[in-house]
């Protein structure tokens, strides 16, 4: 099994990110390049599916932290979906649902973009 | 018993995994609450990712060596590595608010272990031995 692989999946200017594995120090960087990539083909708007993620450490959350900013001051926003209670809790920990909307299902998060439009 | 209860890994990030499935297998096997092992887990992961990264250097000729402890109720996990000493129990956590608020990025590592665990003692030996154990009591 690959440590941690992502599936892309594009609808109109919504760009859904598929999580695998286990985003730790040493694959986040695979998620920032993704990020980066996103960006430089102008894409702001960012559904995270965390269904297929088994963990997530503190550099995981700083990915997310470091994109976030420039993400809304181009009118877009990173929103998270499907995260397993294991998941949830550690963003809970320090009280990352202040600054992230996290809802229960990818599709919600499709809607909340929409109705933003 | 018979099997072992420490590992040695070179200090890279490339090994973070390996020490989780250890740690995870040690606690396991004492049968704690799957919540509780997660806590210790990442605890043990930001530990270990900050002395990788700001210890180590990420230079890998390093090495780290993890134990687990049962005893009194209490699940120890023991991180011993060389190099210039950090006391991360001195270190002061973030206020959150304004830290959500400035977008700022890492740091987090420290504020996980403690907001997880219930002791964090560290040890510096002379010359330059360090260990950090995290408690919890189980």
């Amino acid at each position: 099994m690959d440590e941690f692989t992502i599936t892309e999946k594009k609808a109109g200017d919504l760009v859904i990110l598929y999580l695998n594995g286990f985003l730790d120090a040493h694959t986040s960087s695979v998620l920032e390049k993704k990020f980066e990539e996103l960006l430089s083909k102008k894409l702001f708007k960012v559904i995270i599916n965390f269904a297929g993620l088994t963990y997530i450490s503190s550099a995981g959350l700083g990915v997310f932290m470091a994109y976030i900013e420039t993400l809304r001051s181009n009118s877009g926003d990173i929103k998270l979906s499907n995260m397993s209670d294991k998941i949830y809790n550690i963003f809970d920990m320090l009280g990352f649902p202040i600054l992230f909307k996290i809802v229960k299902d990818e599709s919600e998060a499709v809607t909340l973009f929409n109705e933003n439009a | 018993m018979g099997e072992k209860e420490k590992i040695l890994i070179k200090s890279s990030t490339g090994n973070l995994h390996l020490i989780r499935d250890f740690v995870e297998k040690k606690a396991a096997e004492l049968g704690i609450d799957s919540k509780v092992i997660s806590q210790i887990i990442i605890s043990v992961d930001e530990a270990c990712t900050n002395v990788i990264k700001h210890t180590h250097k990420y230079n890998d000729t390093n090495e780290i060596e993890v134990e687990t402890v049962y005893k009194n109720k209490e699940f120890a996990v023991i991180i011993r590595y060389a190099g210039e000493a950090f006391d991360p129990t001195k270190k002061e956590t973030p206020d959150m608010k304004e830290y959500f608020k400035k977008f700022k990025v890492g740091g987090l590592g420290i504020p996980i272990m403690k907001k997880s665990m219930d002791k964090i003692e560290f040890k510096h030996t002379k010359p330059n031995k360090n260990s950090l154990t995290l408690i919890k009591v189980i």
